[in-house]
């Protein structure tokens, strides 16, 4: 299968065009396999959830939504991807506690998961924080809570359902670890499937599905009753946990997963014993995608010369290398066919050593302001106002004021105002155009000053991107990254030349710059390395091309994102296209003809320092 | 017996004994059980290689302890602290107070944890009720004379770790906050369990841990294929699985029992002193700790087995355990840690 590498860009437009279906699971076309895997999370809840992973408009929504037809008597919790660790764990219900004068607790959406799904969606936006107490719930079953004074432990049994593009990023892979099933969805590529998708959604009514999805229910029924007596023999087993082994799959949860799903697909074929089948299922949704490396092939083959060659990409992961330093062993003749299905490049998987390390970042930060790390007293406004402290400082005058008659009374020198430190450094989003003539220049002094700024990075926690821009689309060549062995490795500019799509780029670091905001980084400052003038648009007409920038720069400065755009091209310039855009971005325009790495690098930091959307200014 | 009617009472977790393979990660746990002094353990590896699994399980081996009946601090009665918030509380150094037997503790440290219920805080509800400033005891105080565990110890936030390392070196806790002011005692020897992939640990943190067990995949398939058969049939009954496991386990105890028992009076031979102090000169480690771990370590090592001395083949055992972590990093060393250890233990103290 060819993991989808589809630009986000031409995804997030798919999108709008809406294949995304509210076809129930019987409906759903060419998508056999994930169906399959709804089923057997419905039988078997011990593989803790499934993880649809494809591109944006593949039906992952329509597959979760069809997860929940199979039960819709159990709770369904949508976990939003901004949760704090209080919307998750629960904690003192200062409404009730103050109405009652009693501690109540109220619980969070892990508790009240409990016995049901907790939905995800974009899982791999979700915040880390979220994702660490997440492991926890996954591991225990249950949700400990010890915060603002409560002390509780809740059951938060739940089987997660998510989803995530995979052009988008790759959920920590503890989180997918954790979890039974993850399907990798194919594209839908054949005319015939595409057309019958498009002819459902517009005729189909629901209620023609109710049938056969009556019988799935009834069948995951008799199938969840069956499971106990299904048999798999030791030889099985042993042909499964030899395939983990020979995939290179790190830790020993999978194995389990594998034979639950062995035994579970049984129980869906009505069958008593696990067969052939049965096995390759295991291996398609709980093997496969763990793969980090390829198995070896059977004997008469050389070793496949396709392997990329998997190096550390950064110290983090440099001493790992010795669970599995033994050559890659070969996989039963029996997985053969699955094991086709590994996609040409590994690193399109989840736990490719490649996405692994996240250098840099220590991942700890979340909330939109950073970590709540403690509270002092002060005056609320502006301020966020941390009432289990307040409370707290406020309960030792609580028998003198009592006697003025009001159950709990609370004076200005309680109030508490929560301390946030955000631990991320800054984002510093390279956008290099790459359509005019001196873009090879221009790319040679981005990457110099991406070297410059990373050389500090561990002081700072920074990271930067790096995004190109010509004829009609921006491409992310760099994500997110501290590692400057990723930059060396960041592809140089093959082509150059066309139109100049400077919409699409604002639209692009607008994506990047959420995205980095919902991992904890907040500061992000981008810096345009362009000298032309938008001559391209995302749908408007060329005439409309300046408004559609405008509305897009707009936005960029909404978001909190400071701007530079540096023309460092001599002679003539249009200067005046480009300090417009810095003015609609409400950032700073820069003329630094021949400038180089170091120059553009300390403009970049400068940036960072400087407040709100101070005016362009020309140098 | 009082292990008996603790492991009757006692949920059933998974026994400490069904765990397959990982004798590093067993060995170490086990030896900071004989000699909390020890100080600590550190865990890290893989995803899902029954890092927390071990050490829950060993909730289900420790011997219980005695302690002052009603003390949340739950003081030895051996050795009254006379400091103790709730021992002194009206009362008289003079007048005992009983004494019960309770379970070790064993607490987990969730992440999400609130700095207020990690030191301790203002009782909301007695102070609501009641209009009483009452100090709730925090995690700190639970896990005194026990063990705090803490599951992804390098996701900790960096505030709570600083109040950790504070506590860890002083094994007191000192609640100064909203109008409280208490000081109260919490020795426990911290385990913390993680993956290095997801996160550094401070450099700090790394090295108040005596001991690190460094765990990996198990790759041989007989050995995964009774792992998952075991957890299989704790799923189906865990007191069954329990009980199918007593007789070991209780195997295990007594022995720990007895290494207790018999640890101050095993003696330190000169020859391990020395070879532990050559190690550390070959593997030019910085400061004491390293030394004084892995002494302490052959000592339990020697009690656990039974013996009244402390040989250089129990310092050469202990010695990844408690020497690794402390390496200084070395960009140009290929090898991994623990193999650099094994190396120099080769060299240092030939077999």
């Amino acid at each position: 299968m060819s993991a989808s590498d589809a630009s986000s860009h031409r995804s997030f437009q798919r999108e709008r065009v809406g294949v995304t279906a509210t076809l129930p699971l019987p409906g759903l076309v060419a998508l056999d396999t994930p169906r399959l895997a709804c089923l057997l999370l419905a039988v078997e809840p011990r593989l803790r959830g499934v993880v649809f992973a494809g591109a944006a408009g593949t039906g992952k929504s329509a597959l979760a939504r069809g997860l929940r037809s199979l039960r819709p008597e159990a709770p369904w919790i949508p976990l939003p991807l901004g949760a704090d660790d209080e919307a998750l764990l629960g904690g003192l219900d200062i409404d009730a506690t103050l109405r009652t004068g009693r501690r109540v607790v109220k619980p969070g959406v892990l508790a009240r998961a409990h016995g049901g799904v907790l939905a995800i969606e974009s899982l791999e936006l979700l915040a880390d924080s979220a994702t660490n107490l997440l492991l926890g719930a996954l591991d225990d079953g249950e949700v400990r809570v010890e915060r603002d004074g409560v002390s509780e432990r809740a059951p938060a049994l739940f089987t997660l359902v998510g989803s995530y593009a995979p052009a988008e990023g790759t959920p920590r892979p503890h989180l997918l670890d954790r979890i039974g099933l993850i399907v990798l969805v194919p594209p839908v590529a054949a005319a015939a499937a595409r057309a019958e998708i498009v002819r459902r959604n517009i005729a189909g009514s629901p209620a023609r599905w109710a049938d056969e999805l009556d019988s799935l229910r009834s069948l995951c029924e008799v199938a969840r009753a069956n499971l106990a007596t299904v048999r798999i023999t030791p030889k099985q087993q042993r042909e499964l946990i030899a395939a983990a082994v020979a995939f290179g799959v790190q830790g020993q949860r999978a194995d389990y997963f594998a034979l639950l799903v062995a035994r579970a697909a049984a129980a869906l074929g009505l069958r008593d014993a696990v067969e052939r089948e049965d096995l390759e299922l295991a291996v398609r949704l709980v093997l496969l995608p763990r793969a980090t490396q390829r198995p070896a092939p059977p004997a008469q083959e050389p070793a496949a010369s396709d392997v990329p060659q998997q190096t550390p990409t950064d110290g983090e992961s440099a001493d790992e290398g010795d669970q599995s330093s033994d050559a890659p062993q070969p996989v039963e003749e029996l997985f053969e066919a699955v094991v086709v299905e590994l996609p040409n490049a590994l690193d399109t998987l989840p736990f490719a050593p490649q996405r692994r390390g996240r250098s840099g970042s220590r991942g700890a930060t979340s909330g939109r302001r950073g970590r709540h790390v403690g509270s002092v007293p002060g005056d609320p406004a502006g301020e966020r106002l941390d009432l289990a402290a307040t409370l707290r400082a406020a309960a030792r005058w609580q028998r003198v004021r009592r006697r003025e008659g009001t159950r709990v009374a609370l004076r200005a020198e309680d109030l508490r105002v929560k301390r946030f430190q955000s631990k991320a450094g800054t984002l510093f989003l390279f956008a290099v155009d790459a359509s005019g003539s001196m873009a090879l220049n221009r790319m040679r002094e981005a990457k110099g000053a991406v070297y410059a700024l990373l050389e500090q990075a561990y002081v700072h926690r920074d990271q930067v991107a790096l995004i190109t821009f010509r004829g009609n689309e921006a491409v992310q060549q760099l994500p997110p990254t501290a590692s400057v062995e990723l930059v060396r490795r960041a592809v140089d500019l093959l082509r150059t030349g066309g139109g100049t799509p400077v919409a699409a780029t604002l639209l692009r670091s607008l994506e990047i710059a959420d995205r980095a905001r919902r991992r904890g980084t907040h500061n992000i400052v981008l810096v345009l390395l362009t000298d032309g003038r938008a001559n391209v648009g995302l749908r408007a007409a060329r005439e409309d091309v300046d408004t559609e920038v405008q509305k897009l720069a707009a936005g960029v400065a909404r978001a909190g994102v400071r701007s530079l755009v540096v023309d460092t091209q001599r002679g003539f310039t249009n200067q005046g296209t480009a300090s417009r855009l810095a003015g609609w971005l409400g950032g700073t325009y820069l003329y630094l003809p021949g400038a180089g790495g170091q120059t553009i690098a300390a403009a970049a930091r400068d940036a960072t320092t400087r407040k709100e959307r101070s005016s362009s200014s020309r140098s | 017996m009082p292990d008996k009617t603790r492991a009757s009472t006692a949920p059933a977790g998974f026994p400490f004994t069904g765990i397959v393979g990982q004798e590093d990660l067993k060995l170490a746990l086990l030896l900071a059980v004989i000699d909390p002094g020890i100080g600590g353990v550190l865990i890290t590896g893989h995803r899902g290689t029954a890092k927390s699994t071990a050490v829950r399980a060993l909730a289900t081996l420790l011997p219980p302890m005695r302690a002052i009946e009603g003390c949340p601090y739950r003081c030895d009665p051996a050795a009254p602290d006379l400091d103790c918030p709730s021992c002194s509380l009206g009362t008289n150094a003079k007048t005992r107070r009983r004494a019960v037997t309770l379970a070790v503790p064993v607490v987990d440290l969730p992440l999400g944890a609130t700095e207020d219920r990690v030191v301790g805080s203002v009782d909301i509800e007695r102070a609501l009720i009641d209009g009483v400033q009452a100090f709730s005891p925090g995690l700190l105080a639970a896990a005194n004379r026990g063990f705090l565990y803490i599951d992804e110890v390098n996701l900790l936030e960096d505030h709570l770790v600083d109040l950790l390392l504070d506590v860890a070196v002083s094994g007191v806790n000192v609640v100064e906050r909203e109008g409280l002011s208490i000081r109260h005692a919490a020795r426990f020897v911290l385990v913390g369990s993680g993956n290095p992939e997801e996160g550094d640990l401070r450099p700090q943190l790394l090295d108040r841990f005596g001991l690190q067990a460094r765990i990996t995949t198990i790759v041989d398939v007989a050995q995964r294929i009774e792992i998952v058969r075991r957890r299989m049939a704790f799923e189906r009954n865990a007191r069954t699985f329990a009980a199918s496991r007593e007789g070991e386990q209780d195997k295990l105890r007594r022995r720990l029992r007895a290494a207790i028992r018999r640890r101050d009076g095993v003696a330190l031979s000169d020859a391990a002193l020395s070879a532990a102090a050559r190690l550390c000169e070959a593997l030019a480690i910085d400061g004491h700790r390293g030394e004084l771990a892995a002494c302490r370590a052959a000592v339990a090592l020697a009690a656990f087995d039974g013996r009244r001395q402390a040989t250089p083949a129990d310092v050469a055992r202990v010695a990844p355990l408690a020497l690794a972590h402390r390496l200084r990093k070395d960009p140009l060393e290929p090898a991994g840690d623990d193999e650099r250890v094994r190396r120099v233990v080769a060299q240092v103290i030939p077999a």
